[in-house]
């Protein structure tokens, strides 16, 4: 018995922590580097910060130089599927063109009633967003976290918590920034949860992202009136955005009230970063 | 000449599973999600490598391509540097104990290095923490598993090639 459990110290030993055939480094050395590692991280100092600042930004380069050819190949597949479902779409098209030919009379209407939504969620003067442009580095998504890296960082007075924007909607928020790069946590990931307002109704809620693309509307008072098409924007309760930020509209599914977003998250390439209307220091 | 030629061939094929490796986790698809199907393959090549022939993925090299991992998929620094780690330990350990190595061998000595680095990583998470979604978690954990032998095969049949030259 004492020699098995003898055997068993050795073998322990000669794989953990002595250094192997042709090995420079030891297991346990580099394992108790990485719990070194996983507890730096925690900790919040400037030097630690702009050291873990240019890492990331290295890493983030030499990332978007790698997947520059998983990247040219995803995108020739993507053209090739694109043409052979031209005649599909040019069908949606003129079926949407027909609609819109229709709707035109209603565009005055819909002018006042958005104004009229506008002063309800007390959004400022959209001039007064002060937008900046950025690409996406990577869109490589974690099973685990649902972000993307953008071309920008502290070098253009990006911070963390400003919201993202696809176009005129709301997207995801900024969680990491280093100089040269930011990191945005999408609106779908598990760890993301905005304050909304559902208009017309008025209700406010929680829209918590459930990892998919289909989001979900926590937090709703017992008598409200939701229905499936209502839309969703951005209360700017919580200080951080600015209100009445598109976020997208209702689906009613059996008792969950879920949230089909306006943007479609994996065709983003360029991104807008709202630098104005922060309330945090 | 043919010599230079011959060895210059072996050192490429020597290399190439160090290159799989990290150019697996610069392009973040240590994770491959196909419809259902999730697979860690990160954590199989470490595996595999560092059980059948250690010197081609130094531990070093393997604490790099978790950090770059970790970077990438933004997670905190050092958790899949960690996990990946512990998997390689795992088969250090395997690696020395045993004698005669076969698929079913491997392939039951592969659960609990998947278990200890998903622990690492699920604990790991959690004092970070980051919500995570155990389903998936355990889904993950399950087709790794099942996915071992075919990649096993794959890479045993790359080995005798290494062999070979």
């Amino acid at each position: 018995m004492e020699t098995s459990r003898d055997d068993v110290g050795i073998a322990i030993r000669s794989a953990f922590i002595k250094k192997g055939a042709q090995q420079r480094f030891s297991l346990f050395a580099l394992a108790v580097l990485s719990i070194l590692l996983i507890f730096l991280d925690t900790i919040e100092s400037k030097p630690l910060n702009n050291a873990r600042s240019v890492i990331k930004d290295i890493i983030y380069r030499s990332a978007s130089l790698t997947s520059y050819p998983t990247k040219s190949f995803s995108n020739f597949y993507s053209s090739i599927e694109k043409h052979i479902t031209l005649h599909k779409k040019y069908k949606i098209l003129l079926e949407e063109n027909k609609k819109l030919k229709n709707n035109f009379s209603d565009k005055e209407f819909l002018e006042l009633e958005n104004t009229q939504l506008r002063k309800l969620i007390d959004e400022q003067a959209q001039s007064s967003l002060n937008l900046l442009s950025a690409r996406v580095l990577l869109d490589k998504q974690s099973p685990y976290l649902n972000s993307l890296i953008v071309n920008t960082g502290s070098n253009q007075k990006v911070k963390n918590g400003l919201a993202v924007l696809d176009g005129k909607n709301f997207v995801g928020r900024i969680v990491d920034v280093n100089y040269f790069s930011s990191r945005v946590l999408l609106i779908t990931d598990l760890n993301s949860k905005i304050p909304v307002v559902v208009e017309p109704s008025g209700t406010q809620a929680i829209l918590s992202g459930r990892g998919i693309n289909e989001l979900t509307l926590q937090y709703l008072p017992e008598n409200h009136k939701i229905k499936e098409g209502d839309k969703i924007y951005t209360s700017g309760k919580e200080g951080f955005f600015s209100s009445g930020i598109p976020i997208g509209e209702v689906v009613i599914n059996e008792d969950d009230f879920n949230v089909l977003l306006f943007s479609d998250l994996s065709q983003i390439t360029f991104l807008n970063i709202s630098l104005g209307q922060l309330n945090i220091n | 000449m043919s010599l230079n030629i011959k060895k210059f061939r072996f050192n490429i094929l020597e290399t190439l599973p160090l290159l799989f490796l990290f150019y697996l986790s610069f392009i973040g698809s240590s994770i491959i999600n196909i419809g259902f199907l999730s697979i860690n393959v990160l954590y199989i090549l470490v595996y595999f490598w560092v059980l059948r022939k250690p010197q081609i993925l130094g531990y070093g090299y393997i604490f790099l391509s978790g950090i770059i991992s970790d970077v990438v998929l933004g997670m905190p620094l050092g958790i899949n540097a960690l996990s990946l780690l512990f998997i390689a330990g795992t088969a250090a350990y395997i690696r020395v104990v045993t004698v005669r190595i076969t698929l079913i061998n491997d392939w039951i000595s592969f659960i609990p290095a998947l278990i200890f680095a998903n622990f690492i990583y699920f604990a790991s998470m959690n004092l970070s923490n980051i919500e995570v979604d155990y389903i998936y978690f355990l889904k993950n954990s399950i087709f790794t598993f099942i996915f071992y032998p075919i990649l096993w095969i794959v890479f045993s049949l790359y080995l005798n090639l290494i062999k070979n030259n």
